[in-house]
């Protein structure tokens, strides 16, 4: 017995080392959501530190012994993708595709185990009679699973910025990948984790919603599809385009092309009629050049954190309404 | 200890878009100590009731307020055991008790819980979802009680219970009542299983009190009698009379001495209650108005 | 130390249940002057019943000067029940009864019936 007990402080006798109150019950009743994120996140590290590694090595050393990567441009035939390549984007796309699948999960989860399940069950209103408020309850809900999920999201997206800024003459070489492209795009920034935390958001208040653990399931994971593909078709106009015009052919793609076209004599935008070289069917559709609506990847930041911002409102906006719907169903907030 | 642990005024409450009313126009009053049988047939608003003073509803109408404040914030100091009993399947007899330490901080008593589980015989290591209906029972009782409530509400505590849990787990309650005064407040729709063991009625029908008062002055303001069929029972309030042949049973409300013609027994519980249920236009009967409780 | 059974069924008031058996363990010397009655808790934690129920039946017992509550200590007997000694006069008057009201032809529930009904009338308002 090293601990001193005295008879005025009978709470603090039996108190044990580790979390203590809402954060000990959630990480307890969580326990195998937090290891199965673990897991992931370990999967996913794992995943790219290898490609960072020994991947790309392999996937070096096989370009070079075929003889390619002593001239440039490359040789013809240099793409041509070999086994150790396809072993090395395969860990890549493992990386980049939990950070994509990841608010996918979130949503599911935190739509039915995290509060569509103690709902449906009556656990809810278990923790509610104890000395916790239900606002108590639900910050409990949001705050554990934010702060791990916004640790393992940054954690994958640095191992990916890492991999993304040694291995572009791979990929210039494969051609493969564009820094544009979804789940590049996200995976590179700050938007993997905010759609995380905008999944934990649409869950939790799915789950209110339905009271129920599989509906809550459903229509987390459609809500957020929804959102994900709307803001995905809006992405390119969160920021101001530019634009490349060309005399007699379009030019080079050097970014994110978001529109193209011809142009007339006047200036005017119109779609291209695919004359090819035809000078006389050029002439006939008074067409002076070409142009091309583009984000140069300068534009990758801007646009990553105007997206950012609009993700993380809509995921604040949903929290707010899902505190004010539990505060109304359950009395006074205290 | 006359202190009110429950009042309700025109206390309202109704669900979904056609507000179908669970509770309508309730109004009663609990004193701390008592310990109250909320009786009435299915569907007659006791879930509701009970839900409402453990704060997890919002009543539409009215008020209810709860050892003196609103049910919300006196939150610490009630607890309440669903009719399903709900706990979490995952974890085992020990980390339910935990739970219930870690989310009752300066109010939990390990020893009261733990001596409640140890009664019923449940290994710590347990797990919930491996438990028998009156196991699960006794630990929801342990994670109620270990919070040393003043105020403990159970819905249907006995439905899944064999007879010896039923006695074992009363006797459980009892005991803390007469050890640390907790009002009680149980729901049921058997009767006979709250006889012997409460001091106050609250008898509901339709989401609407009918009976409200301590047991005795219940009990006592009610005659059944047996006469004549053609004799007058006026100016008696009649709750509810039969007549079989030329004999009429009635159970009434004497307004005075009961005429000659009459011959008259003090009800049971069960035969006040059936009365009042067989005979819902019975006008309502409240005794619980400012006065001790008389025990 | 006195048990109390109760008795759900038998229509008695549960209160006077336990005033009635406490007599009855007086009166068979089963508890005596000193003694301590079980405590309400003892007593609910075994019978299932309200605590307050207890409380009234001894402060019942109380008030007709059988027991005493000291404070923080619990509830004791301070004086037994008299009882009528088996050699006493009364009981050899009512014994000398019996044999006549047989002689007349009365069984044992008509004797029963007359006794209660003769009871009744001279102790009536007396409780118990």
């Amino acid at each position: 017995m090293t601990a001193v007990t005295t008879l005025d402080t009978p709470a603090a006798v039996t108190s044990s080392r580790g979390p203590r109150g809402l954060l000990w019950a959630m990480l307890r009743l969580h326990r195998w959501a937090l290891w199965f994120w673990l897991l992931l996140v370990a999967v996913g590290a794992g995943a790219l530190l290898w490609a960072y590694g020994p991947g790309a090595d392999a996937a070096w050393a096989e370009y070079h012994k075929a003889g390619c990567g002593s001239t440039t441009p490359p040789d013809l035939g240099c793409d041509l993708i070999g086994p150790a390549y396809t072993r090395y984007d395969t860990f890549v796309g493992v990386g980049a595709g939990i950070l994509g699948l990841a608010p996918f999960l979130t949503a599911a989860w935190a739509g039915g185990a995290l509060i569509g399940r103690e709902l449906e069950s009556g656990t809810a209103q278990l923790a509610w009679t104890q000395s916790v408020s239900p606002a108590r309850w639900l910050a409990a809900k949001l705050a554990v699973p934010a702060a791990l999920l916004t640790t393992g999201m940054l954690l994958l997206t640095l191992l990916h910025r890492l991999l993304w800024s040694t291995d572009g003459p791979l990929r210039a070489a494969m051609g493969s990948r564009s820094w544009y492209q979804g789940t590049t795009f996200e995976a590179n920034g700050t938007l993997a984790t905010s759609y995380a935390l905008l999944g934990l958001a649409v869950g939790v208040l799915a789950a209110l919603l339905q009271r129920r653990a599989l509906p809550a399931l459903g229509l987390a994971v459609v809500v957020l599809a929804l959102l994900t593909t709307v803001l995905g078709t809006v992405r390119p106009y969160l920021w101001p385009l530019e634009t490349l015009t060309n005399k007699h052919e379009y030019p080079a793609y050097i970014g994110m092309v978001v529109d193209e076209g011809a142009l007339t004599s006047t200036g005017a935008r119109v779609a291209d009629p695919i004359c090819v070289d035809n000078t006389k069917c050029l002439a006939e559709h008074d067409i002076v050049g070409f142009y091309r609506d583009y984000h140069p990847s300068s534009h990758f930041w801007p646009l990553q954190l105007v997206e950012t911002g609009i993700v993380l409102a809509v995921a604040a906006l949903t929290v707010l309404v899902a505190f004010r719907l539990l505060n109304r169903r359950t009395g006074a907030a205290v | 200890m006359t202190e009110t642990a429950i009042e309700a005024a025109a206390l309202g409450k109704g669900f979904g878009r056609r507000r179908k009313q669970a509770l309508d126009d309730c109004s009663f009053r609990l004193l701390t100590g008592s310990v109250c049988a909320v009786v009435g047939p299915n569907g007659a608003g006791k879930s509701t009731l009970l839900s409402l003073a453990a704060g997890l509803l919002r009543p539409t109408d009215g008020t209810i307020t709860v050892l003196g404040a609103a049910p919300a914030a006196v939150r610490e100091r009630l607890a309440y055991v669903a009719q399903d009993k709900p706990l979490h399947p995952q974890l085992t007899v020990a980390d339910t008790l935990r739970y219930g330490r870690e989310l009752n901080p300066g109010r939990w008593d390990d020893q009261v819980a733990e001596r409640i589980v140890a009664e019923g015989e449940l290994e710590a290591g347990a797990r919930i979802r491996t438990l028998s209906g009156g196991q699960r029972t006794r630990v929801a009782l342990a994670l109620a009680l270990g919070k040393r409530p003043e105020l403990l509400l159970l819905d249907e505590p006995m439905a899944d219970l064999d007879p010896l849990a039923r006695h074992q787990l009363m006797a459980t309650l009892m005991a803390d009542a007469a050890e640390h005064g907790t009002t009680v407040v149980m729901s049921s729709h058997v009767v006979a299983e709250l006889d012997g063991a409460c001091d106050h009625l609250l008898l509901l029908g339709a989401g609407r009190v009918r009976l409200s008062g301590p047991l005795d002055d219940l009990l006592a303001a009610h005659r059944l009698v047996t006469g004549r069929a053609d004799a007058s029972l006026d100016p008696h309030t009649v709750v509810e009379s039969r007549t079989t042949g030329r004999q009429t049973t009635a159970l009434v409300r004497p307004e005075g001495p009961l005429g000659p013609s009459w011959q008259a027994t003090a009800p049971t519980l069960e035969e006040l209650v059936l009365a009042h249920l067989r005979a819902p236009e019975a006008p309502a009967l409240r005794l619980d108005d400012v006065r001790e409780a008389a025990v | 130390m006195v048990d109390y059974r109760i008795d759900r069924r038998s229509g008695v008031a549960t209160y006077v249940q336990i005033v009635q058996q406490t007599k009855q363990a007086l009166r068979l010397g089963l508890l005596e002057p000193g003694d301590k009655l079980p405590t309400a808790r003892e007593v609910v934690e075994a019978t299932a019943i309200n605590p307050n129920t207890v409380l009234k039946a001894y402060r019942e017992l109380e008030r007709e000067g059988l027991v005493e509550a000291r404070r923080g200590l619990g509830t004791f007997v301070r004086r037994g029940l008299n009882t009528a000694p088996a050699e006493s006069p009364l009981r050899t008057e009512l014994e000398a009864w019996a044999v006549r009201a047989r002689e007349a032809g009365l069984d044992h529930d008509d004797v029963d019936a007359l006794f209660t009904a003769v009871l009744d009338t001279h102790f009536k308002g007396d409780e118990s």
